[in-house]
């Protein structure tokens, strides 16, 4: 399946405030097309349809940038936000707390794990966000060159990459903290059955639900964009290594598409 | 308080140092080399206000400028810390500019302590902002960074003392970052030329400054933001124990694209959010805080009342949810009674789901990680093999008017330009062959260093005939490669 198919599949995934910060690839792609039919005869018209098309690009990246630096913004808030309360809850609640309650310890661990998770499973789809957005970036860039015979690509992606948007180390960082925080506040058991309407079933918040959801669609694209394509080529990534394939078959939700 | 002073005191003489003063003191500062400013002159104006540590700001103005390049060289420069002292020092002699840097900087070496703010005149003083302002001139964002960074404001803001003076300057500092491009053009020229007149800049600039708010601690940013501001918060900083204000907040305009939204954008980071908190708790909570007072008790450089405003309603949405009540613990629990009890096996359930939903986001993120490192390598590997064409086409060139007998018309042709676009893609290699074909190129690289234009014009060779081509697909691309591996390694051989 293209990306720009996957594209707009995992935008309908996404979380609803998310919906049209992503990139429009599709326009983008409507005005590669475009340029290149134009007529070359002007010099004048390739270079003004190539300072449109950086225009229109620039614009798509400020998108990113600010929608990217907001997310992070929240995200930076409502992590300390989360480790206070987790101490608090510790230092109230907790064995060795002020006021220890065996129940309602337990019920605010439950509620402040799934909120962590939660959490994390956002952080993770920013990073993810991200990452596609540059993906498509980089086609798009790829397409004009291939189209107009231009030599746009390489040193405007040099430039992409030092986007705020592109430089995820804080939001990766955060993450693993959050991972770490989990690991150590509920140590997990391994268990065997791992199924996704299990998932859909008990996850009580549509948030998680749709967190979960938008998290598979991501792991499936990423799992399609890299099995190999028609155009592969030097700049294209090698295909996916998951150490646990199946884990990706087990939690298709419903999916039409058949991962291959 | 005097702890602070007498370790911020110390830092101008670490600039001083950097600045080139004869036994210079080295510091960690990252200060730009001046030979970047013949860069400077090229570049957009739009990369001018300061850049981040940690190549993360160069905007995306200044595509359709050849050279915007060179930002992302600067910026790559900056990773580097010690060298730059030396740099400095080498360039300093180099224009007059760096000769006036040097001696106001003598008498701040010599003195020690809050005494030596006294001592500067007026000029000294003004003309102690000049690095910083020069150094913006010439797009050495890093070293107004470092200046900040190094405590250079922090100082001033210190030393009641200097108040006037030094604040006034660094007010003109300050609101450098926000003049017009047409002002920094003006004040460019005339510091770079203008000898003479360099005191009327400095009038100039004292005059600036008095539009800015005479706060004496707080740096805010006069309103003159004509462009897009997408100001980047530096990720370290030296201090474990985060003063505010040793939080540098570097700004970057963002393309003139742009320019009608003049809402600046702010990147914050864990750091700046608890210096941010702890000013909130001081102010008696964030009900309580007002922007203002946090912006004056944060103290920290280009940060404005409408980043602190936002980032006030998000940390308060935060805590207490969209409805304003009070966020107590206990709050929290009444809500929680809310949720019907659940049957073990529910909660199990619940536990299951959850776990499963934690593993999956785990793998994304990891997949997410490695995708872009793969990413970061194949840009840098495909500007590696740009510059090593160019290289070559350079030598190419050099060598074309001696060597004509392996070369026919169609090679000949498919020499220019053009070829850059397609031939790092075709002297790239799969992945999983990264360090084959890598040594490879290099072992072209050096039979061509050592001059031997024979396998120069065979490598070109066997390209041309594909050149010119619209799609390339990737057995085709592989058998180009393998071709070239082949002809490099014949080459080789034939050479030896």
């Amino acid at each position: 399946m293209k990306f720009g198919k996957r594209l707009k599949h995992q935008i309908q995934q996404t979380l609803p405030e998310w919906r049209n910060k992503f990139l429009c690839y599709k326009d983008l792609k409507k005005l590669v097309r475009l340029i290149s039919l134009a007529p070359m005869s002007l010099g004048v018209s390739v270079g003004k349809a190539e300072a449109e098309f950086v225009y229109l690009l620039n614009v798509e990246i400020e998108k990113f940038n600010s929608f990217f630096m907001e997310q992070e913004e929240d995200f930076i808030i409502r992590h300390s936000e989360l480790q206070q309360r987790i101490q608090r809850v510790c230092s109230t609640l907790g064995p060795e707390g002020s006021q220890p309650s065996e129940t309602d310890y337990k019920d605010e661990m439950e509620r402040i794990r799934k909120d962590i998770i939660n959490f994390h499973g956002e952080m993770v789809l920013l990073v993810n966000y991200s990452n596609i957005n540059y993906t498509g970036l980089a086609k798009i860039l790829k397409k004009y060159d291939k189209r107009t015979g231009g030599l746009l690509r390489l040193p405007f992606i040099q430039k992409v990459l030092q986007q705020p948007f592109f430089t995820t180390d804080l939001v990766s960082k955060l993450i693993k903290e959050c991972e770490s925080t989990i690991d150590r506040l509920f140590p997990t058991v391994k268990q065997k059955n791992k199924r996704a309407d299990m998932v859909e079933r008990s996850n009580t918040t549509t948030d998680g639900l749709n967190i979960f959801r938008n998290t598979v669609a991501a792991l499936e694209t990423m799992q399609e964009m890299r099995s190999g394509s028609s155009t592969y080529s030097h700049f294209s990534l090698p295909p996916l290594n998951i150490p646990e394939p199946d884990l990706i078959r087990s939690v298709q939700l419903n999916s039409p598409i058949p991962i291959p | 308080m005097e702890a602070r002073a007498s370790v911020t005191v110390q830092r101008p003489v670490n600039h001083a140092g950097n600045i080139g003063v004869s036994g210079c003191m080295s510091s960690s500062l990252p200060v730009l080399p001046l030979p970047l400013e013949e860069k400077y002159t090229k570049m957009s104006y739009s990369q001018q206000i300061c850049f981040e540590n940690e190549l993360m700001t160069d905007p995306v103005a200044p595509f359709d400028t050849p050279l915007a390049s060179t930002g992302g060289n600067v910026g790559h420069k900056l990773s580097s810390t010690s060298g730059f002292c030396t740099d400095l020092h080498s360039s300093s002699s180099s224009t007059h500019e760096s000769h006036l840097r040097i001696t106001p900087f003598i008498p701040q070496v010599s003195n020690n302590g809050a005494s030596s703010p006294i001592a500067f005149s007026s000029h000294s003083g003004i003309v102690r902002s000049t690095p910083s302002i020069s150094y913006n001139k010439r797009n050495n964002n890093a070293s107004w960074y470092a200046f900040k960074s190094q405590g250079v404001v922090e100082t001033c803001g210190n030393i009641p003392d200097q108040k006037s003076q030094i604040e006034s300057s660094n007010g003109a500092a300050a609101s450098e970052e926000h003049t017009s491009q047409s002002d920094w053009q003006q004040w460019a020229d005339q510091l770079i030329t203008d000898d003479e007149n360099l005191a009327a800049d400095w009038d100039e600039l004292l005059l600036d400054t008095n539009v800015v708010d005479s706060e004496p601690k707080v740096a805010s940013q006069a309103p003159k933001q004509s462009s897009n501001f997408s100001p980047n918060q530096e990720r370290t900083h030296q201090q474990p124990s985060a003063h505010c204000r040793d939080l540098a907040i570097v700004t970057s305009p963002l393309s003139p694209v742009c320019g009608s939204s003049i809402k600046s954008r702010m990147r914050w980071t864990p750091e700046l959010h608890e210096c941010f908190v702890q000013a909130v708790n001081q102010l008696g909570g964030s009900e309580r805080a007002t922007p203002k007072g946090v912006l004056k008790l944060m103290n920290v450089e280009s940060l404005t009342i409408l980043h602190v405003k936002s980032h006030l309603q998000k940390y308060r949405t935060a805590r207490y949810g969209p409805d304003l009540t009070d966020g107590t613990l206990e709050k929290k629990m009444s809500a929680a009674e809310e949720t019907p009890s659940l049957s073990p096996k529910m909660s199990i359930e619940i536990s299951e789901a959850l776990r499963l939903q934690m593993e999956v986001q785990k793998r994304l993120h990891e997949q997410l990680e490695i995708q872009r490192n793969l990413q970061l390598r194949i840009e840098e590997q495909g500007k590696v093999l740009q510059m090593m064409f160019e290289k070559q086409c350079k030598k190419l060139g050099d060598n074309f008017n001696s060597s004509t007998s392996t070369l026919d018309d169609s090679s000949t042709q498919s020499l220019p330009l053009p070829n850059a676009k397609s031939e790092p893609e075709a002297m790239e290699c799969d992945h999983d062959t990264e360090h084959g074909p890598v040594d490879d190129t290099n072992t072209v690289e050096d039979s061509h260093n050592d001059g031997k234009e024979q396998n120069t014009v065979e490598v070109i060779e066997v390209r041309a005939p594909d050149m010119g081509e619209e799609s390339k697909n990737s057995s085709k691309k592989r058998a180009r490669t393998d071709d070239t591996n082949t002809t490099l390694s014949s080459g080789k051989s034939a050479s030896d």
